[in-house]
């Protein structure tokens, strides 16, 4: 080696300069992620004032005591459990199936691929202005073939059970491109060869999916389904201009409940220790997928 | 596999619909941004009309262009630090040796993942005490959230997938530690660093729950410009689909462009691709 310090390891004489670099990002992300957590902390045992500059005033547990026995809130819990189930499930499933279609394609298919993607980049506000222009009673495309065909003919987004499932179905369509380009990559890694010797001794296209391409995707799978599970339970955007929450309580998942908490009613303190549920979520899932990258091998 | 004339036809038959469901919002949109008022309220959708360029005309008369000046600084520099640190951090990482690494690498994960509803809340309190509510900085800021952390984790995988022999190799010809990351490791991760900068980009262009927490009056960016369209006087439906268009072609350009690192780059690095 050229210079006496860089030696493997580091160690012993000071800090080697892999860690040096590392050093501005971690003191900025530092700043900029456990300031506010140990802030969120502090918020959930008082009542935050924004009237006249800012106070708090120490309340103890009650915002935690609140947290669990607040029907409302509760409510939306359970409405978060079912879109969350709802949107990662059916993207999932159809994710899965796309990826699968494609790899049987072989003319046009790095043409569909890109067309299919597209999706993926729409800014979620985008979406969701979308989405209401396309269910629109009056001047809606998709209202009007619903309406026209008979089956469906009451407001999309002003009635409940639809509403909802409007809110699904645009999350659905922004973010099941994202599985299936994973999947996709996953499929890329089943042997040909295995494939063409497993068809020639008979096995019919089911037999090859169930024994030989399943096994061999099966952790790419699951790695797409946590991601997509992470921010499902970030991303509000889409309700947010679509329904905000109504009508009713029909779409008010958690994330759309804290935010009105917070800037609509302005119980600061209560909406902090409804983020750091939420936060306890995300952060059991980040340990899943920490968890399955190690045993992949791929975080070292 | 090669097919039977019957399964292609089946095969192509379902490609298609998949490609309806997805296609016909956006090139709805595209079409409605073109159309007169009287075309776009008609109660029956049509595909033949007159194009007109009515709504992008007014929507720049009613300074469109002082939202695009926000949307492409807040992305822009927010990016552009990312990247920066991302790539020293991201090598760092991917090479460093010390106790605690795991969890280090889990806690700059962990970040990424936090509820954007969650930390909004304690920035808000935080940026107001700061004087940062209503300025670009603020929603820089912001964007280093969820950009830094996920510009870390991209760029260690990229780094990663590099032998470090390279740069051993590079170290006995006499270059220094520093040498070898910026003049042998760096250039090779060059489409690592354009996946990770457009992904930023996309991330923060699109971003509307910081936007409308944080930005005031002198810092609006283009998302918060369309979701004001639709509660003004009405539903403007003409300026709001040509707003869309504008918003969202430049992000479905530039992410097709780095279509082959995508896998890589969205997953975190979890499922390395072809």
């Amino acid at each position: 080696m050229a210079s006496n310090t860089t030696e493997k390891g580091g160690g012993r004489r000071g800090i080697s300069l892999e860690t040096k670099m590392l050093l501005p990002a971690l003191v900025l992300l530092a700043v900029l992620s456990l300031f506010p957590f140990v802030y969120i902390i502090f918020m959930s045992f008082n009542t935050v004032s924004l009237i006249g500059g800012i106070s708090f005033e120490w309340t103890g547990m009650e915002n935690w005591t609140r947290l669990f026995t607040d029907s409302v809130v509760l409510g939306s819990w359970a409405r978060s459990a079912i879109y969350f189930i709802a949107t990662v499930g059916i993207e999932m499933v159809l994710g899965v199936g796309i990826a699968l279609l494609l790899n049987e394609i072989i003319a046009g298919r790095y043409a569909a691929l890109s067309l299919i993607l597209m999706p993926m980049f729409v800014a979620p506000v985008i979406v969701g202005l979308l989405g209401r222009f396309l269910t629109d009673s009056t001047y809606g495309l998709y209202a009007y073939f619903l309406n026209a065909t008979g089956l469906y003919t009451q407001d999309i987004l002003g009635t409940p059970g639809s509403a909802l499932l409007a809110v699904i179905l645009m999350d659905v369509w922004e973010w099941t491109p994202l599985i299936t380009l994973i999947v996709l990559a996953g499929l890329s890694s089943v042997p040909v060869s295995v494939l063409e010797a497993a068809n020639i001794d008979g096995a019919n296209y089911w037999q090859r999916l169930r024994h030989m391409v399943w096994p061999s995707i099966a952790g790419v799978v699951i790695v797409a389904l946590l991601i997509r599970s992470m921010d499902a339970i970030r991303y509000f955007d889409i309700i947010f201009v679509t329904t905000n929450g109504g009508p009713g309580n029909a779409t008010k998942i958690i994330p759309i409940r804290l935010y009105e908490t917070a800037f609509r009613f302005f119980d600061l303190g209560y909406a902090a220790a409804i983020g750091l549920g939420m936060l306890a979520f995300s952060i059991i899932v980040a340990n899943l997928f920490m968890r399955i990258l190690k045993n992949r091998g791929l975080a070292k | 596999m090669r097919h039977g004339t019957v399964t292609k036809v089946l095969l192509y038959a379902a490609l298609a619909l998949v490609l309806l469901w997805t296609v016909v919002p956006l090139v709805w949109m595209v079409l409605s941004s073109f159309k007169s008022p009287n075309d776009l309220l008609a109660t029956t959708p049509s595909l033949f009309f007159t194009p007109t360029l009515e709504h992008y005309g007014a929507l720049f008369q009613s300074g469109l262009w002082g939202y695009v000046q926000n949307s492409l600084l807040a992305a822009g520099i927010s990016t552009i630090i990312a990247v920066t640190l991302g790539c020293l951090a991201g090598y760092g990482l991917s090479r460093a040796h010390f106790r605690g690494k795991d969890h280090v690498a889990f806690w700059i994960i962990s970040t990424r993942m936090a509820p954007i509803a969650a930390v909004i809340l304690p920035l808000f309190i935080l940026f107001r005490y700061a004087g940062l509510l209503d300025s670009t900085l603020g929603l820089i800021i912001a964007y280093l959230t969820f950009n830094l952390p996920f510009a870390i984790w991209i760029m260690n995988a990229f780094f990663a997938d590099l032998p470090p022999s390279l740069e051993e190799a590079a170290m006995v010809e006499g270059a220094t530690r520093f040498e070898a990351f910026w003049r042998i490791a760096l250039p090779l991760t060059a489409p690592g660093i354009v996946t990770t900068a457009i992904l930023c980009l996309v991330f923060s262009w699109n971003d509307y729950a910081f936007a409308v927490t944080f930005a005031g009056p002198d810092s609006q960016t283009l998302p918060i410009a369309a979701s004001q369209l639709n509660t003004q006087t009405g539903l403007n439906w003409g300026q709001l689909t040509a707003i869309g268009t504008i918003v969202v072609a430049p992000m479905i350009l530039v992410g097709l462009a780095v279509r082959r690192y995508l896998v890589k780059g969205l997953t975190l690095g979890a499922v390395t691709g072809e």
